[in-house]
């Protein structure tokens, strides 16, 4: 099972890609994925139903958000309204910790991504605020990172011993699906996707030529 | 910057009124530069000449803040604009654009903090029809 947990829609200030578009960019081009998670800007989109969409595509379509932290941005899957009501998914500059924790407490998992981007990702931070606690996975393989962005994730994930995930971090449809994650167990809804990264049953792929490819 | 005091004071508040007056020269030489093809949009002897949709966004108003809004200019970029078509613009309309700050908002990226605030121009014809509204966005990097 293989789903692009990390991509944006309309619904984000920066983004232009509308979720039909993605779904028709995904089956046009034969991209083989079988879902992907929103995780719009600090917020979590309450609103759209994506459901008969996926439906009718055949693809999972799954809601999450990408919230920004004193330690760079993370993205939360499994948000619930009682986990919005704990910290203010709008405000820059939330506490790692606390995200992690009361993400934790609600049954969610927040997930630091592109930890090696310059500014807001997590490797910058440890430099001057020490090692957070309480991260279990972070983002690995990210489609917009450049230079040696990814393999500054891959390190961290390899000394701290993280689970790794990928993500296309699509703003435009064409991005969709440049990097993934594969799952050992089918997944059908977010509960199932939490547990899977909890327990570490996945592994960061990206694109290319047409395959996946494993990182080291 | 204290975000949630700017947009208490500023978010909603109307700035600014213009008016155009709509010729046909100007919009057939701003469908062409956009590559239009279409004889609606670069034809006027045809039946459904009007402006390409994207057509408001060459406006400006008279100013892009409202008076002692706390900008710091050699710190400010262009984030682009949105265009939201609603209606055509035909040659002859007279275009009113009233201004308003939309939202401001944080956000963080790799060059740092940013501050994005968004002018909105909502642009009505002479028959007080909306036509398009236009969100400009204006970042302002923190720090």
């Amino acid at each position: 099972m293989i789903l692009d947990l990390h991509s944006h829609s309309i619904v984000s200030d920066d983004s232009r890609a509308k979720v039909e578009n993605y779904c028709q960019w995904i089956r046009k081009k034969a991209i083989p994925v079988d879902g992907f998670v929103l995780t719009e800007h600090r917020l979590y989109d309450d609103v759209s139903d994506y459901s008969a969409l996926g439906r009718e595509s055949g693809l999972l379509i799954l809601k999450a958000s990408e919230v920004e932290t004193d330690y760079g941005h993370v993205l939360v899957f499994g948000v619930t309204d009682a986990l919005r009501r704990t910290f203010d998914f709008g405000e820059i500059g939330l506490p790692l910790e606390k995200v992690v924790h009361e993400s934790a407490r609600h049954g969610a998992i927040a997930v630091p991504c592109h930890p090696g981007r310059t500014k807001v990702g997590m490797c910058a931070h440890i430099e001057t605020r020490g090692e957070p606690e309480g991260v279990q996975v972070i983002e690995t393989l990210n489609g917009g990172s450049r230079g040696n962005e990814n393999d500054e994730a891959l390190a961290l994930a390899e000394r701290k011993g993280y689970h790794r995930i990928g993500g296309s971090d699509s703003h435009i449809v064409s991005h969709i699906g440049r990097c993934a994650t594969r799952f050992e167990d089918e997944i059908h809804d977010m509960d199932e996707l939490v547990a899977a990264l909890g327990a570490g049953r996945c592994e960061a792929i990206r694109l290319e030529d047409g395959a996946w490819i494993s990182l080291p | 910057m204290d975000i949630a005091a700017l947009n208490e004071k500023y978010v909603g508040l109307e700035f600014d009124e213009v008016h155009f007056d709509i010729e046909t020269e100007p919009m057939v030489e701003f469908a062409e530069a956009c590559g239009e093809t279409l004889p609606k949009f670069t034809d006027p002897s045809d039946p459904d000449f009007q402006a390409v949709p994207s057509y408001t966004a060459r406006f400006h108003g008279g100013r892009a803040l409202p008076e002692g809004f706390p900008i710091v200019q050699e710190k400010n970029f262009d984030g682009g604009k949105t265009v939201e078509w609603k209606a055509p613009i035909r040659a002859g309309d007279r275009l009113t654009g009233r201004s308003h700050i939309h939202d401001i908002f944080e956000k963080t990226g790799r060059s740092g903090g940013m501050m994005f605030i968004v002018h909105r121009m909502e642009f009505t014809n002479q028959n007080d029809e909306l036509i398009a509204i236009v969100d400009w966005k204006m970042i302002q990097k923190l720090g």
